[in-house]
């Protein structure tokens, strides 16, 4: 894996500069149910396409952003502060 | 001009200027310059181009350095080496080369640089520089990797890319991989010292592959005598080093591509008694060089064989780009390499027909293997590692696969190829590890420590002092012990993680994160804090303080600093908080003063009043303290009255002097980390990561206090409501031991023969003048009283579990 990752506040940069922090996901609230935190806490969609995703940049800024990536061709199409929406796809 | 002369074998060999190593040998008559593999079979030089496995040799203590490519340099010492000898395969019959000494720590210089360019062109030869010229004509910033010594095409071509100020030439340099993102590897060799080797991680707009082709040897019976030789290498010996290669030869290859080689032969003196097409070839004769080739129709005598083999594009590298675009240009893409076909004599089917040099795999053995069912190339390569060597696959890929095609009576492109993946070429470990780098990180105290004979242990990256003193490790930690329990000791904490958090929503992040509540912390107080993930599982420990209304100070265990500075930044961007996160760890020094006699040392470095009623347990404040700003937290690992104190880095030694200066008078004594495992065990405070494991919730370590279930919602809220309503799998005790010698932490504990659980922490407790330690049980031995047996190397130490904290239960200690 060597593919390249814009950080939205340094730029384009070697993937090994950064932490992956998994896909994006809504955490269930305490009324969801035990059920619905073991889902959260233990199962991953694993999607082979496109997915937004967490990404921390431990060898820069040090902060957190989002990444729309396929996970097939490590294609990044896009990525955003963490107070910017994320589109759907 | 000053002589070249290097050892080989032990003995002097003269080379003149421009000479490679194995040119030199040859010069001088050597002939074998390996055995192979599993058969000792003699093997000379038979490309000369790096592209074989037949002159690879010993030098200065490395192995398998290819003696073709590496200029010829005095006081070098040369051995001879087998090929790859597996203890296996060493029987006594086999001929051998006596064995090179084992590999030892020798001299090296491993970097690894890391470089752009607009475009990356493989190879120096005259198209690859002609397509670089071209890419920075256009104002592109160009780098040409040639795996030579020199550049390729002609001298003025040459000069032109040298001139030029857009280009950038890495000779003696290799790529070996064509990776994600344009990401190149490149290995640049430099010859002029031993082990010195450059790693190159390039990241290229465009990849122009050049690497043009590489001849292949013929398959027939004796194909691997020394003499018998490809036409490049030949050629070379001629051109280059101005070595008359032998004195009678024989030509294989069609007779349009043996013309020139001809030519060149006869005008350096070598008489040409034969040129014979590839089919009529029987075998080659001799014992440890060739004396003759017999074909169908005629016997020749020859010291000499050259085999003008078919051209292979050199694709490995473009093979290896799988999903990358790489623009192919020269032979590497097929232009100028004539489609003839690889033509089998009757022979290639014997045994001594050698399609694999590295591995010693015989055309016979391709056959028996396709007869056996495995007829694919994939399969013949798995089966008898044929292509799984130092020449990847280059003397016998195009061997194998007509062989495959002929015996099963599929096509060329039916048989298909494997799979080239990188390095190709192969590439030293030593320059995929680069130089050594171990980071150390060490705490503003350390040179105290270094003066007050620290023995040190890792902490991670951190140093930090076990303990200290010359003497025996168990007298030295039981001063440091008696120290704390009885007057007074210092350790350095500096290791510890020490995090900033602030803002309107800081209490509420702080509440999300940790099992307690900080939200309602009053400002000057402390409290322990845990942190679970969503399992309820315990990932660290630590103390949050309450600055101001809108400020913390958190600390975390060492190992988990910036696993917790993360974890928090990454919540506070998840919900979209305003709080800011900073990790001070770097910029801080700090200490725990601890001990009965604690106050009054403290009390001389500061104006701030030290007594319980104005500075109670787990409160903490700002103070002068030795003339310096410092933060105070009550707070007792240990177990005595003692205060955490934190300055600014820069003033930690002066702090710590002070302290000792201080404590002096009571013979206060620095203490290490292995009286403090001794002191916290005593009170039973949990180390995490050492009596904690990744399973470990709080209600089984017995902590079930640190969860607030009636708070709306934290990490972990919803798993640990439910540990809390089920049954404990286990239970981590406290026990104590009958006998005087401690286990090692991680005895398993045993009730009855059966393993009910481990022993996490273990050690001497003077205060109880016994063993003591804490163990996950199962609930059923939990009770205090059960007996339970520690074992460890088959010894047997029998114990009972302890149910109350082994010193001071009321904590009355801590409060004094």
């Amino acid at each position: 894996m060597s593919f390249l990752l814009r950080c939205p506040n340094c730029g384009e940069r070697s993937v090994y500069e950064f932490r992956f922090g998994g896909e994006i996901r809504k955490r269930p609230g305490p009324e969801d149910g035990y059920d619905a935190f073991l889902h959260y806490a233990l199962y991953k969609r694993n999607v082979a396409g496109v997915q937004w995703e967490w990404w921390y940049h431990r060898g820069g800024c040090g902060e957190w952003f989002k990444a729309n990536r396929n996970t097939l061709t490590n294609e990044v199409n896009q990525t955003l502060l963490p107070t910017d929406e994320e589109q759907p796809g | 001009m000053e002589q070249i002369l290097f050892a080989w074998n032990g003995n002097p060999v003269a080379a003149e200027p421009g000479d490679t190593v194995a040119s030199a040998l040859y010069r001088s008559g050597v002939r074998t310059f390996t055995y192979s593999y599993q058969r000792g079979r003699p093997r000379g030089l038979l490309c000369l181009t790096g592209s074989c496995p037949n002159c690879m040799v010993n030098v200065d203590g490395v192995p398998n350095v290819r003696s073709c490519t590496l200029p010829a340099r005095s006081g070098l010492s040369v051995l001879a080496q087998n090929q790859n000898v597996y203890r296996g395969f060493d029987s006594p019959a086999v001929k051998r080369f006596p064995a090179a000494p084992p590999l030892s720590e020798s001299a090296h210089h491993y970097e690894h640089i890391y470089l752009q360019f607009d475009v990356v062109v493989i190879g120096g030869g005259p198209r690859g520089l002609e397509a670089a010229l071209e890419s920075a004509s256009r104002g592109t910033q160009v780098v040409v990797l040639e795996k030579e010594p020199a550049l390729g095409g002609s001298e003025a071509l040459a000069q032109k890319v040298l001139a030029h100020p857009g280009i950038t030439t890495f000779l003696n340099c290799s790529c070996f991989g064509v990776y994600e993102g344009n990401l190149l590897g490149a290995v640049q060799i430099d010859y002029s010292r031993p082990n010195a080797e450059t790693l190159l991680h390039l990241r290229a707009g465009n990849v122009v592959v050049a690497t043009g082709a590489y001849e292949t040897q013929y398959l027939f019976a004796n194909n691997d005598l020394p003499g018998v030789m490809l036409s490049t290498a030949v050629l070379r010996l001629i051109r280059r080093h101005g070595i008359v290669p032998g004195k009678r030869a024989v030509l294989i290859g069609e007779a349009e591509q043996s013309a020139q080689v001809r030519a060149e032969l006869e005008s350096a003196g070598v008489q040409v008694v034969g040129s014979v097409p590839v089919e009529s070839v029987v075998n080659a004769e001799g014992a440890d060089h060739v004396t003759g080739l017999v074909t169908d129709t005629v016997t020749y005598e020859a010291d000499l064989v050259v085999m003008c083999g078919p051209l292979v594009p050199d694709a490995g590298v473009v093979a290896s780009a799988r999903g990358q675009a790489v623009t192919l240009v020269g032979a590497v893409g097929g232009e100028g390499i004539t489609q003839r076909d690889y033509l089998l004599p009757q022979s290639a089917q014997s045994a001594d027909a050698i399609a694999c040099l590295c591995m010693d795999v015989s055309g016979q053995d391709v056959a028996e293997t396709i007869e056996a069912g495995m007829g694919h190339v994939e399969l013949i390569k798995r089966f008898t590692k044929l292509g799984k060597s130092a020449c990847q696959g280059r003397m016998c890929q195009t061997a194998a696969i007509h062989l495959c095609s002929q015996i099963t009576g599929q096509t060329i492109a039916q048989v298909g190829t494997t799979v080239a993946r990188p390095p190709a070429p192969p590439v030293t470990l030593g320059a995929l590890a680069g130089m050594r780098h171990h980071p150390v990180r060490r705490t503003p105290v350390h040179d105290q420590h270094d003066r007050l004979g620290a023995v040190w242990m890792d902490m991670g990256e951190w140093k930090r002092p076990r303990y200290y003193g010359k003497g025996n490790q168990d007298e030295c930690v039981e001063q440091e012990y008696r120290a704390v329990r009885e007057r007074a000791g210092i350790i350095d904490v500096g290791t510890l993680g020490k995090i900033e958090v602030k803002g309107v929503d800081a209490g509420r992040l702080l509440d999300l994160v940790f099992t307690h509540e900080f939200s309602t912390l009053p400002v000057g107080r402390v409290r322990y804090c845990v942190l679970c993930d969503e399992l309820g599982t315990i990932v660290d420990d630590g103390t949050i303080s309450r600055v101001d209304p809108q400020r913390y100070f958190l600390t975390t265990t060492t190992g988990n600093a910036d696993f917790v500075h993360q974890w928090l930044e990454w919540w506070t961007a998840a919900a979209g908080w305003k709080v800011t996160i900073t990790n001070l760890t770097a910029g801080l020094a700090s200490m725990n003063l601890a001990g009965p006699l604690a106050r009054g040392v403290l009390q001389q470095l500061t104006d701030s009043d030290l007594s319980s009623r104005s500075f109670p347990y787990m409160d903490w404040r700002r103070a002068s303290v030795a003339g310096v700003p410092a933060t105070m937290m009550r707070i007792g690992f240990v177990g005595e009255m003692g205060w955490e104190i934190v300055v600014a880095a820069e003033f930690g030694s002066h702090l710590w002097e002070q302290v000792l200066r201080a404590g002096a008078a009571v013979d206060l004594r620095p203490f290490g980390v292995e009286a403090q495992r001794v002191l916290r065990l005593e009170k039973k405070h949990i180390v995490v990561g050492v009596d904690t494991d990744a399973l470990s919730n709080p209600y089984e370590a017995g902590m079930g206090w640190v969860a607030k279930l009636d708070k709306t919602d934290f990490i972990g809220k919803v798993a640990l409501s439910r540990l809390k309503q089920s049954p404990l799998e286990r239970l981590l005790v406290g026990f104590e031991l009958e006998g005087a010698t401690a286990p090692p932490d991680g005895s398993p504990i045993l009730v009855e023969g059966k393993p009910v659980g481990w022993a996490t922490s273990v050690r001497y407790s003077w205060q109880k003048e016994k063993v003591i330690g804490m163990a996950w049980v199962t609930p059923a031995e939990a009770k205090g009283g059960t007996g339970i047996t520690l074992r460890s190397e088959g010894v047997d130490y029998p114990a009972r579990v302890v149910e109350e904290v082994f010193y001071d239960p009321a904590g009355d200690r801590l409060k004094m």
